[in-house]
């Protein structure tokens, strides 16, 4: 059926949330697992190297292995299993023997009884460098005489998307734009670092506790390491401070699991803002070619796209952040052509990888800021502009793959169009402000496409003491994932949600639910849920041998609804192993389509923008940001409304104030104090309007929320920043220097 | 090395330490009391909140030598005390907190503006509370919890959203 229910208002959604099932928890200070101390504890520190690009010519441990109080130092020969990972290329070293590419790649370890003293220890280290020559420049990188950084290339990925006649596309436009829109290198900043410790178990085995976002994953990639039974390794990825993607792909558990293993104790390990800076991923920046027409009657030809990006020194997820950029560079729009081509090299400029948003806010930006000069030279209102252009509701997807029928773009946007903020002055001046006032419109998709890991389990358990668990490989990374279990598993489960207990983040449960990523926790835990509901109940009632009493709020109800038997009282009639258990997988939403790119579902999203420019200081303030989210029904309404409120945010962020510069390979900001995130005084009044609606017959129920705010954040504010200044922006963040270079360019 | 006494949540306490040594680190390292945080260890993030004499300051900013005689109380005190509860209460119910990393600091910069004889005003209350990052709300919730704590600014509209494309 046809959910048409009408959207709830932001004041809708605060009314109806309610405190997270962590806050109390939080509130009264628990530990973090940075925060965890061990009465054997050692302190790990990691040498990294100085140089971005250099050969290491000798190794010389001796002098730091004789220091007091150091228990081990290692290098890649004392890794005894695989010396790399990566996801699909696994081309980044553990430890670096012959080569470093990127700075603060690890060379070596320590493990000493205080941090001073391993800090010595990394002192008394001696390595010979000789520099190889710097490649810090993604076209460069590509050229033929370009050393190679990995194999015989720096050409890590390519990926090309073309349909319809372009030349024609071309030669029949009556309106075209072409510009070259460059994004910046983006930090994800979690308050809490990289950081953990990893815990012998006394008989080869250890636990690591740091935190991430795929705990199963993790542990097959450590054991292939460490060279040891994935049963003997076991990894907890939660509570962490903030992931936001960047801890999704392993950084130092190897380095502080190996530590541990040849100390025999347990390890700290804790990276510093500096360190964090150094070796933590960060946003693709791209360099976007895009030139697109439009016919006399404001219909869209045509976009043609040419994509690089610099993806670092080692692989991650470049590849389908790549894959991402391209299916996301045309949006929910019609063409008669389309041309999209995207390369990815290696550089030697630090590490990019997953980040909220993934691949696609980039093109997005770019994307939708030609929408607006389009419109201007058709001499459309950008709304208008947008909905003569919107694919159909049974609309193939961008890549022309089959998708789920969705009509959330058109419905967004429509939210939107009517919005007052937009139906109001677009542009006006007061005093030393330039006000401006814009909009954009986006679609990303949800979950993995069509390559995986799509695959999720799930387990349902009854426990002893008649609570009923929910157990997930999931993590809590502050997205109340622990609410959204309580709340689908008691929608499906028939209990009352105070009876679900949730076991996530833990490889020891042994459910792999895949990483909690790609905004598909919720999305895939509702369909577990809903899948694995009839075997539950079948159980049940099989176990109390009466098929008429059904799953209620405390325990089983007979047809008057009358509670017969309490899930505790049927617990204590259970032997601990005769306790049920079920389990469910699921393959995940996979296109039918032949195209190992391509995602089946989509979310959407459009805003509107107001912004102010000083055009004394140059300085952007947002004052307001409303997004209408067509994103199916919400599951719970503090997490909706916190992820697309952090996710605006973050998006603001990108689109006015955050980049981190590099020059020669080096960061030229380490800490918060060159790097800077929107603060209290940044925050705009956000509004969020929830669009519940969902076309006949869908099957998908709730899409994701966490990235989308990211994703039409920084376009709708790079539109409002372009109004307001009359400027066409190409380039973010728009910093106040930008402001002012363009000013002084004014007449 | 240096001998140091203190009050720490109320109890006088003696340490001896490299004078540098950094509040936080005495903290978390040598009492255990985690939940100051390391965030950027430079004064920047307000993670690592704590009150010194009653007044809010960053840990990692203050060395050893400069807490001799002094009083200092942490979060762990502080979340305990029923006089915080307003404040750790606004945050859960209008979503002031996600991963909560960001949590102890921004209750302990919050409370003491709560519990101040003359409190700020809300927006105010913002700009004091703005050397606090917090990187997975948006400040949405934060928000709220300062406009249930705080009174609106004089002679402004309590309504949070203004009336739209108002160019005033
Ligand atoms: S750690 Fe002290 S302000 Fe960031
Ligand atoms: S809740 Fe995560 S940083 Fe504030």
């Amino acid at each position: 059926m046809k959910d048409a229910r009408p959207p709830l208002s932001h004041a809708q959604l605060v009314a109806r949330m309610r405190p997270r099932p962590d806050a109390a928890e939080r509130l009264a200070g628990a530990p973090y697992l940075t925060d965890r101390q061990h009465p054997e504890q050692l302190f790990g520190a990691i040498l990294g190297s100085p140089h971005p690009h250099a050969r290491i010519l000798s190794l010389d441990l001796s002098a730091a292995r004789a220091l007091p109080g150091v228990h081990c130092v290692i290098a890649a020969d004392d890794v005894p299993g695989c010396k790399a990972f990566g996801l699909r290329h696994v081309d980044r070293p553990v430890f670096c023997a012959e080569r470093v590419r990127c700075i603060g790649d690890p060379i070596a370890a320590v493990a000493a009884e205080t941090p001073e003293q391993a800090r010595a220890a990394l002192a008394a280290i001696r390595v010979e460098y000789q520099p190889l020559p710097l490649i810090d420049d993604p076209q460069a990188a590509l050229a033929p005489d370009a050393i190679a950084l990995h194999g015989d290339s720096n050409l890590l990925h390519r990926e090309t998307h073309r349909h319809g006649n372009l030349a024609a596309a071309i030669a029949a436009s009556q309106h075209i734009v072409e510009g070259e829109f460059l994004t910046p290198r983006q930090m994800p900043t979690y308050l809490e670092t990289e950081g953990g410790i990893a815990e012998p178990d006394g008989q080869g085995g250890l636990t690591l506790y740091f935190g991430a976002q795929n705990p199963i994953g993790q542990r097959q990639t450590l054991a292939a390491i460490l060279a040891l039974p994935e049963e003997r390794v076991r990894v907890v990825n939660g509570p962490l401070g903030g992931s936001y993607g960047g801890k999704d792909e392993l950084t130092i558990q190897p380095i502080a699991a190996l530590l541990a293993l040849h100390s025999g104790r347990p390890v700290r390990l804790r990276l510093s803002r500096e360190e964090s800076v150094d070796l933590g991923v960060k946003r693709h920046p791209m360099r976007i070619r895009m030139k697109s027409g439009c016919d006399a009657g404001g219909r869209l030809l045509f976009r043609q796209v040419e994509i690089l990006a610099d993806t670092g020194a080692y692989a991650t997820h470049g590849p389908e952040i790549l894959d991402a950029a391209v299916e996301h560079a045309s949006g929910p729009y019609r063409y008669q052509a389309l041309s999209i081509e995207a390369r990815l090299a290696y550089t030697n400029n630090g590490i990019a990888g997953a980040f909220r948003g993934f691949g696609a806010v980039q093109v997005q930006f770019a994307l939708e800021r030609q929408m607006d000069e389009l419109a201007a030279l058709a001499g459309l209102a950008p709304d208008e502009f947008r909905a003569r252009n919107l694919s159909d509701l049974n609309d193939r997807g961008p890549l022309g793959q089959v998708v789920a029928p969705f009509d959330g773009p058109r419905l967004a946007l429509e939210q939107i169009r009517q919005h007052p903020l937009w139906q109001g002055p677009r542009r006006w001046q007061d005093g030393r402000w330039l006000h401006g006032v814009g909009m954009a419109l986006v679609q990303r998709s949800d979950g993995f496409s069509k390559a995986g890991p799509n695959g999720a389990g799930l387990e349902v358990a009854l426990a002893a003491d008649g609570c009923i668990e929910v157990r997930t490989s999931f993590t809590e990374m502050g997205q109340n994932l622990l609410d959204v279990i309580r709340i689908l598993g008691a929608r499906h489960l028939g209990c009352d949600e105070a009876r679900i207990r949730p076991r996530i983040g833990d490889s020891a449960s042994g459910v792999d639910s895949g990483p909690s990523a790609a905004s598909r926790c919720t999305t895939v835990l509702n369909q577990l849920l809903q899948r694995l509901a009839p075997a539950w109940r079948a159980r049940l009632q099989a176990l109390v041998g009466d098929d008429g009493l059904e799953p209620g709020a405390d325990g089983l109800l007979d047809l008057q609804g009358q509670l017969r038997l309490d899930y505790a009282e049927l617990a204590a009639t259970l032997e601990a192993d005769q306790l049920p258990v079920e389990r469910c997988a699921f393959a995940g939403e996979v296109t039918p389509s032949d195209n190992p790119i391509a995602h089946f579902v989509f979310g959407a999203c459009a805003a509107v923008a107001h912004v102010r420019v000083d055009r004394w200081t140059g300085q952007v303030q947002v004052l307001r940001l409303s997004n209408a989210g067509a994103l199916g029904p919400v599951v719970s309404p503090l997490g909706y409304l916190g992820q697309l409120e952090g996710g605006l945010l973050m998006g603001q962020g990108m689109a006015t104030l955050e980049e981190l510069p590099m020059r020669e390979g080096r960061y030229l900001a380490r800490n918060l104090d060159g790097y800077f995130v929107p603060t209290l005084l940044d925050a705009p009044q956000i509004e969020v309007i929830a669009i519940e609606e969902v076309p006949e017959g869908d099957e998908i129920g709730p899409r994701g929320v966490g990235e989308i705010g990211v994703n039409i954040g920084a376009p709708a504010v790079a539109n409002a920043i372009a109004e307001a200044l009359q400027m066409p922006v190409r380039q973010l963040p728009v910093s106040a220097e930008r402001v002012l270079d363009h000013l002084e360019r004014q007449p | 090395m240096i001998d140091i006494e203190f009050h720490l949540n109320g109890e006088p306490v003696r340490l001896r330490c490299p004078a540098d040594r950094r509040l936080l680190d005495i903290l978390r390292e040598d009492f255990g009391l985690t939940a100051a945080k390391p965030g950027c260890a430079i004064g920047r993030c307000g993670a690592c909140m704590i009150w010194l004499d009653d007044a809010p300051a960053n840990a990692c900013l203050l060395l050893a030598l400069r807490i001799h005689g002094r009083s200092v109380r942490t979060y762990e005190a502080v979340c305990r005390d029923p006089a915080s509860q307003p404040v750790r209460d606004a945050l859960a119910e209008g979503g002031g907190l996600q991963c909560g990393y960001c949590t102890p600091g921004m209750v302990m910069t919050l409370a003491h503006l709560h519990q101040l004889p003359e409190p700020p005003d809300a927006p105010a209350a913002r700009e004091l509370a703005s050397a606090n990052l917090c990187r997975c709300t948006g400040y949405g919730g934060i928000r709220r919890a300062i406009e249930r704590l705080f009174e609106p600014a004089e002679g402004s509209a309590a309504t949070p959203i203004r009336p739209c494309g108002d160019p005033a």
